[in-house]
C-alpha cells in the first residue's frame, strides 16, 4: 500500500482532503500540552481556529504557526490564545448531555450507595471553573429533579468557583440570554426560570443550592479547604495549567474527593500521563475518572 | 419462556434451520485471506468481486469512504486494489458480503444496526491492533467483522424470540448476550460457534465467535479473542453498539480481556484509552453515514 494514498495510522479517520502533517502536529501538541483532543471530525474546526490566530500574528503557513506554538518566547501566550479559540463559546445549559445522563444513571446510584453508610444524607458537588454559571445551575436543576426519585430524603449543595470575578458576578446574578439557553429543555425553562425581557433569570429560590466564589487553583490553602466532595466537574480549565502546576491541581482534586468520588473533565479532555492516581472509567457515551484503590490503601486518612 | 420451549429453540439454533448458507463469495475470500499477500493472484480476486455487480458497487462505495483513508476517488475494483492495496480491498469485500447475509427484516429489530456494529468493531479492532503492535491487524479486522455472526443467525432462525431479547437488553441497558441467555437460553456466542463449525471457519474465528464475551474460555488465540472483546466493549460503550449504549461503568484495565492481551502486547500497558475513545467520535459519524448509504443500496 502506498503511503501517499492512504492515511497514516496516526489519524484514525481521514477527512475529504488530506489534512496537513503540520495541522496533525498541532493537534498532537495541543493534546500533549493541554490534554484536549480534537478528533478527526473536528480537524476542520481546529484548522479554522489556527488560521484565525495566524491572521492575527501575520503568519501564513502552519509550519510557521507550529513554530509560534513551540519556540520561546511566544509559547505560553500563543498556546493560551489558541486554547481560548478552541474552547470559546462552549458554555451553555445542558452542554454535555451524555455526561449528565451518565451522572444521573450510573454515578448517582453508586454515590448514593456509598454515602448511605455515612450521615447525613447529603451530596457535595463542585463545579470547578464554573464560568458564568451555566454548568452549576444545570447540575442543580438535574439534582432537584432527582429529589423526588433516587435522591428522595437527600440534601445537596453545589460549590461553584471561577478565577474570573466578572464571571462569578454574572453567575450570581443568574441572567441568561438566547445563546446560553438554546439547549435548555422547555420543562426546565418553565420550572426554574423567570422571563426577564429578552432574557431568562434563574428563579431566586433555587439560587441557594449553588454557592459561588472566586478561586484560583494555585491558591494552596483555598484548594486544601475544599473537602468531602462526591463529584468534581472541571471542564476545559486544566488546559490552562502545565507541568507541575497541573499535577498539583489534580492532586488537590484527589484529596478534595471522598473515596467514592468522581472527576468529570470536558469533552475530549484527558489526564493521560498527567496523573496516575485517577483511573479512567467508561460510562455510557462518556468518560470520567475515579480514585484508584492503591493510593486509598496507602493513605486512608485522606479519604 | 419455559425450559421446554428453550430446549426447542436451542435445537432449532443448533440445526441452523433457515440460516442461509455461506455466501458464495465469502468462502473463497476467506480462503484467500489465509494466504500470504505475495502469493495472491490479484486478477482472481478482482474477478471474484467483479462477478457480483451489486457487491462490486458496494465495495466501490466503501472504498471511497473516508473510513478507508483514500483521498482520491476510485471507479473500479482494479483501481481500488492499486490505490488501497489488496489487504484493504479484501477487507471491504468481506464486509460487503456479510452485509448481504442479513435478512431484510426481523420484526421491529433493524438488522442494519448489527452490520453497523460489526463494521465499526472491525475498524476499531484493526486500529487498536496497530496501536498496540498486535501482530496481525488484518486478522483483527476480519474477527471484529464476524464476531457477532451468531446474532445474524438469531435474526434468521428465531427472529421473534430474538426481538424480545433485544428489547429487554435495550430497555434495561444490559449486554445483549445476557438478555439472550434469559430469553433464549443460548447466546449469540453459542449460535456463533454452530455457524462457524457449519461453515468450516478457521479455529481462530471459531474462538472469536464463541468466546468474545469470555476470552478466558478460548483454547486458541486468546490474545486475538481478547482484542476483539475489548474493541467490542469499547464500541458498545461509545455509541457504536447495537443501537443502544449499555448502562454501566467499565474500567478497561480491570477487564479479564485486558490481562490476557497484555501478556502478548506489552504496549497495551501505556495505551491511551481516553484518546482512542475520543477518536471514535469521528468513526461514529462516518460509520453511520456509510451504513445508511450502503444499506439503502442493498439488493
Amino acid at each position: 500500500m502506498s503511503p501517499a494514498t492512504v492515511r497514516s495510522t496516526e489519524s484514525l479517520l481521514g477527512l475529504g482532503a488530506l489534512p496537513s502533517a503540520q495541522l496533525l502536529q498541532i493537534r498532537d501538541l495541543v493534546y500533549r500540552v493541554a490534554g484536549i483532543f480534537q478528533p478527526d471530525s473536528k480537524l476542520g474546526l481546529l484548522e479554522s481556529r489556527c488560521r484565525k490566530r495566524m491572521q492575527i500574528l501575520g503568519v501564513t503557513t502552519f509550519q510557521d504557526y507550529y513554530r509560534c506554538l513551540t519556540v520561546k518566547p511566544t509559547i505560553q501566550a500563543e498556546l493560551v490564545a489558541l486554547l481560548n479559540e478552541i474552547t470559546v463559546g462552549e458554555t451553555f445549559f445542558f452542554r454535555n448531555q451524555p455526561q449528565l445522563d451518565a451522572l444521573r444513571n450510573i454515578v448517582l446510584p453508586r454515590i448514593v450507595e456509598a454515602r448511605a453508610k455515612m450521615s447525613p444524607r447529603h451530596l457535595r458537588i463542585w463545579s470547578a471553573g464554573c464560568s458564568t454559571g451555566e454548568e452549576p445551575y444545570t447540575l442543580c436543576m438535574m439534582l432537584l429533579e432527582e429529589l423526588t426519585g433516587q435522591l428522595k430524603g437527600w440534601t445537596f449543595e453545589i460549590l461553584a468557583t471561577d478565577l474570573n470575578e466578572l464571571s462569578v458576578a454574572h453567575a450570581e446574578q443568574g441572567l441568561y440570554g438566547d445563546y446560553s439557553t438554546r439547549t435548555l429543555p422547555e420543562h426546565f425553562r418553565h420550572k426554574y426560570f423567570i422571563a426577564c425581557d429578552e432574557n431568562l433569570q434563574i428563579n431566586p429560590e433555587f439560587k441557594n443550592y449553588v454557592k459561588f466564589s472566586r478561586l484560583n487553583f494555585l491558591d494552596e490553602p483555598g484548594m486544601a479547604a475544599i473537602k468531602d466532595l462526591d463529584v468534581i466537574f472541571c471542564c476545559n480549565v486544566l488546559i490552562y495549567f502545565h507541568g507541575a502546576a497541573k499535577s498539583r491541581v489534580i492532586e488537590h482534586f484527589y484529596d478534595n474527593l471522598l473515596a467514592h468520588g468522581y472527576l468529570f473533565l470536558g469533552h475530549s479532555e484527558s489526564l493521560y500521563k498527567v496523573n496516575e492516581d485517577f483511573r479512567l472509567v467508561h460510562l455510557p457515551s462518556a468518560t470520567a475518572y475515579v480514585k484508584s484503590e492503591k493510593r486509598q490503601l496507602a493513605s486512608p486518612v485522606q479519604a | 419462556m419455559n425450559n421446554q420451549s428453550q430446549d426447542t429453540l436451542r435445537k432449532r439454533l443448533e440445526g441452523l434451520d433457515q440460516m442461509p448458507t455461506i455466501p458464495v463469495i465469502l468462502y473463497p475470500l476467506l480462503r484467500h485471506l489465509e494466504q500470504p499477500l505475495d502469493r495472491l493472484d490479484l486478477q482472481q480476486i478482482v474477478d471474484l468481486i467483479s462477478q457480483d455487480e451489486s457487491l462490486a458497487a458496494q465495495c466501490l462505495h466503501m472504498a471511497n469512504s473516508p473510513l478507508f483513508g483514500l483521498w482520491q476517488p476510485v471507479d473500479s475494483i482494479r483501481s481500488a486494489v492499486a490505490l488501497l492495496g489488496m489487504q484493504r480491498v479484501r477487507e471491504i469485500a468481506v464486509s460487503c458480503s456479510v452485509l448481504q447475509l442479513l435478512p431484510s427484516g426481523a420484526g421491529n429489530v433493524d438488522p442494519k444496526m448489527f452490520w453497523e456494529h460489526s463494521l465499526a468493531c472491525a475498524l476499531v479492532c484493526r486500529q487498536f491492533a496497530h496501536r498496540i503492535n498486535f501482530a496481525d491487524p488484518g486478522k483483527a479486522y476480519l474477527c471484529g467483522l464476524l464476531h457477532d455472526l451468531g446474532i445474524v443467525a438469531h435474526l434468521w432462525i428465531v427472529p421473534k424470540e430474538f426481538q424480545s431479547a433485544y428489547e429487554q437488553a435495550r430497555t434495561q441497558g444490559i449486554p445483549l448476550h445476557e438478555a439472550e441467555m434469559t430469553t433464549l437460553g443460548v447466546t449469540h456466542c453459542d449460535t456463533g460457534k454452530a455457524v462457524a463449525d457449519r461453515w468450516h471457519l478457521t479455529p481462530d474465528l471459531v474462538a472469536v465467535l464463541s468466546c468474545h464475551h469470555n476470552p478466558s474460555a478460548a483454547t486458541v488465540r486468546r490474545d486475538l479473542v481478547a482484542l476483539v472483546s475489548l474493541s467490542d466493549l469499547l464500541c458498545r460503550m461509545s455509541g457504536l453498539g447495537h443501537g443502544y449504549v449499555e448502562q454501566r461503568q467499565v474500567n478497561f484495565i480491570e477487564e479479564p480481556a485486558f490481562a490476557i492481551l497484555l501478556q502478548e502486547c506489552p504496549a497495551l500497558k501505556t495505551f491511551d484509552w481516553a484518546r482512542f475513545t475520543f477518536e471514535l467520535e469521528a468513526y461514529m459519524e462516518e460509520v453511520h453515514r456509510l451504513v445508511a448509504v450502503l444499506y439503502g443500496r442493498r439488493s
